[in-house]
């Protein structure tokens, strides 16, 4: 199975993956992969609509959620501080981890102090983000992830694909042979059922008994301190309740100002990621307990390229998301590609965005134009982000660093570009070209008046569609002659 | 912790550089914010009566068991859910009434219960804060009476115990009352009494937000593999509620329902 071959593992780290339209190719070819992405999405994609379409303040809640997301932002170094004020207040040790190495260094240390040889986990993108997991492996701390896909992957050892269903690409008969092998089981039917509960059956004794759980956060309320788990499996409040120390690990623009800004999240979240009126289980803590859940508490505040973003004005609101992937589960190229052609653990037009944001650029360039900016991610974003829009930002700035570099002076296309410029710049120059055009192409126009094929570069065209032919008027030509008749 | 208060400088000067019209005072950071818009729904619409009839059928939906019961069955009603579900050994925090303890059983009370202690029971039953009748939502504030996290996530039933005056519509009316900026309903209805003697008071303080706050909306699920809804992965499979009705329904109109807070 391929899942389980190494050299097909499809890579994450955007500094090593391929270009999105090569890392897309295997996909492609992959006709059981497009059928479990495809059906995966119809079925949230129509449980998102049905349950938007009962919400007659849909929007209101849109413009809500985004605004607060937008305040957040402004003011977020005040609303940090108060979160940390608080959750120290509240028995929390906050940290704050510049970039990813920093933060897997302060969860080694904390999980050092702590004398911790594993560690369970509940799904976090921002963990996959730093690539935790081989670091503590490397370690010699064995990280247990809980959530059913990552389980899934993580045994298969697969990449997610998504960001709330990450395992999305898997078939019931892949995890089915997947469990058999790594848990041993022989006799393990493939109906979703047996295999869930075999998931439960393991995953009970690690509950009971690893006293460290790292976790990631969905809102930090700088009102209260608090920290908000969304999930759905019951495995997050397993790890947040049972062991004796928890780690939580948090992008800086998680925060929100006030625990009431929840009512409109949990309206909109749940009901964009999973097409739910709310997802089964939310929980939110703040420090320690006494008597109830871990004694120790850490957060970790991460940055990584996130103050990068917040400066700049129109990629800022990048910064809103909430990770409820209805980008995903509406974007027709996602839909054929999968996540694994991004090369990042934020897949799809979010993931377009924020990926080579958080790399400044230097990697992950070809995400931009991961993209027909049809703009059906625009319309489900919950918090309004105008994916298109930063698109067309990021393609720009991407261009306007190629263009410095020297190599690129004589590559084809900006000297095609450059020609360009100079032709359409100039009312003579640009009729000249048309009547070179006309001549130039009445070779290959067909009777229909179509070109079907063309040679060279001009077939880079017409190997997927018909262009059609110049007309042998052009408007100013005839627009004279009609004057000219009308005298 | 080692490097990190430089780092906390850096981060929080890089934001200070990226954000130059950041409120320059808390007054304004208030005005900033109490300028948001909320055109949302924010009160509900329904009598008590629909309210509740939509609570529990947003929890059926769900799979979950909903009985409803006056006030004075209640212990009855409790007694019946347990014999039906066919187990013996149950958990209950400490602050539920006496009588929800029906003869017949085995019943470990939650002074301090490790964790095997709760995973041996086979259920708990608990009270509630608040049930949010839009999403069919159960919200927690873990009391005294509705118990530690673990121990409404351990055991494979959860029997909850919810008062009709508890259940509100939308989800904003659920946080004016987390706020305590309004009362919960009861005192205006008169029912405040009957809810505390019989029913277990969920011993939340007005004016101060929760430190701790589970809302459950039907029970565990994972729809992992092949978006195939599967009931209980790890949370407790079963979820049981019963609805009493503690005020008398039909009298009550829209103006005595929660409204929300401003």
């Amino acid at each position: 199975m391929a899942v389980s071959a190494a050299a097909d593992r499809p890579i994450l780290d955007p500094a090593r993956a391929r270009p999105f339209p090569e890392a897309a190719l295997p996909v492609l070819r992959d006709p059981q992969l497009r059928k479990n992405v495809a059906h995966a999405i119809d079925v949230i994609q129509g449980k998102r609509a049905r349950l938007v379409a009962e919400k007659a303040d849909w929007q209101a809640l849109r413009a809500s959620a985004s605004r607060i997301k937008d305040v957040a932002l402004q003011n977020l170094g005040a609303y940090l501080e108060e979160f940390e004020a608080r959750c120290t207040a509240a028995g929390g040790v906050v940290h704050w981890a510049a970039d990813a190495s920093e933060a897997r260094r302060i969860i080694l240390d904390v999980l050092r102090a702590e004398k911790a040889t594993e560690v369970i986990k509940i799904k976090t993108m921002t963990s996959a983000e730093i690539e935790l997991n081989p670091f503590l492996e490397a370690a010699g701390i064995r990280a247990h992830e809980t959530d059913l896909a990552e389980i899934i992957l993580q045994l298969g050892e697969g990449e997610p694909s998504h960001i709330v269903v990450p395992a999305l690409h898997v078939n019931r008969s892949q995890v089915r042979e997947i469990f058999a092998r790594r848990m041993g089981i022989e006799d393990l039917p493939d109906d979703p059922e047996a295999l869930t509960a075999a998931a439960r059956r393991v995953l009970r004794a690690k509950f009971l008994s690893v006293p460290t759980a790292i976790s990631g956060a969905n809102f930090l309320i700088a009102e209260t301190g608090s920290v908000v788990v969304v999930e759905s499996e019951g495995n997050g409040r397993m790890c947040l309740t049972l062991p004796r120390t928890l780690i939580t690990l948090a992008g800086i623009e998680k925060v929100l100002p006030r625990f009431r800004d929840l009512e409109v999240m949990l309206q909109v979240l749940a009901r964009s990621a999973t097409g739910e009126r709310m997802n089964p289980y939310t929980s939110l803590w703040t420090g320690v307990t006494a008597g109830d859940g871990p004694e120790r508490f850490h957060v970790v505040l991460l940055d990584n390229g996130r103050s990068g973003i917040l400066a700049r004005e129109r990629e800022r609101q990048t910064l809103r998301c909430i990770r409820c992937a209805a980008c995903m589960n509406a974007c027709p190229v996602y839909r054929q590609t999968g996540g694994h052609a991004y090369g990042s653990v934020y897949p799809g037009p979010i993931g377009a965005i924020l990926t080579p944001q958080l790399q400044g650029l230097r990697h992950a360039q070809s995400l931009p134009y991961a993209s027909s900016l049809c703009g059906a991610c625009y319309e489900v974003c919950p918090v309004k982000i105008n994916i298109p829009e930063v698109l067309i930002d990021l393609r720009a700035q991407v261009t306007d660093q190629e263009r410095q570099r020297a190599r690129r002076f004589f590559d084809p296309l900006y000297l095609g570009l450059r020609v360009a410029h100079l032709v359409f710049a100039r009312a003579w120059l640009f009729h000249a070209a048309q009547c070179l055009g006309r001549v130039g192409l009445r070779p290959f126009t067909r009777k229909d008046g179509w070109i079907h094929a063309l040679p060279g570069v001009g077939a880079k065209w017409t190997e997927t569609r018909d262009l059609r032919g110049l007309p042998q008027q052009t408007f100013h030509a005839w627009w004279a002659e009609r004057a000219k008749g009308a005298k | 912790m080692n490097g990190g208060a430089s780092s906390r400088e850096q981060i929080l000067e890089r934001i200070q550089r990226a954000t130059p019209g950041a409120a320059a005072s808390a007054a304004a950071l208030a005005e900033d914010y109490g300028a948001l818009p909320r055109a949302y729904v924010r009160a509900g619409r329904l009598d008590a009566d629909a309210c509740v009839e939509l609570m529990v059928h947003r929890l059926r939906e769900y799979d979950a068991e909903v009985v409803e019961c006056a006030a004075e069955e209640l212990p009855g009603t409790i007694a019946a859910q347990l014999a039906a579900s066919g187990r013996r050994s149950f958990v209950a925090p400490p602050g539920v009434p006496a009588e929800w303890l029906a003869a017949g059983f085995d019943w470990r009370i939650d002074h301090g219960l490790t964790a095997a202690e709760i995973e041996a029971a086979e259920g708990v039953v608990t009270a509630a804060f608040c049930g949010v009748a839009d999403s069919g939502t159960i919200v927690l504030h873990h009391s005294a009476s509705e118990g530690r996290r673990v121990l409404t996530l351990l055991p494979d039933w959860h029997l909850c115990i919810l008062r009709a005056s508890q259940v509100v519509e939308t989800l904003p009316e659920y946080f004016g009352r987390a706020a305590g900026n309004q009362g919960s309903g009861d005192e205006k209805a008169g029912t405040r009494d009957l809810g505390t003697e019989g029913l277990g008071n969920c011993g939340h303080e007005t004016g101060r937000l929760p430190r701790l706050v589970t809302w459950i909306s039907g029970p565990s699920a994972t729809a992992d593999i092949e978006m195939t809804r599967i009931k209980g992965v790890h949370g407790p499979r079963f979820l049981h509620v019963i609805v009493v009705k503690d005020r008398k329904l039909g009298t009550q109109g829209p103006a005595t329902q929660g409204l929300s807070v401003q």
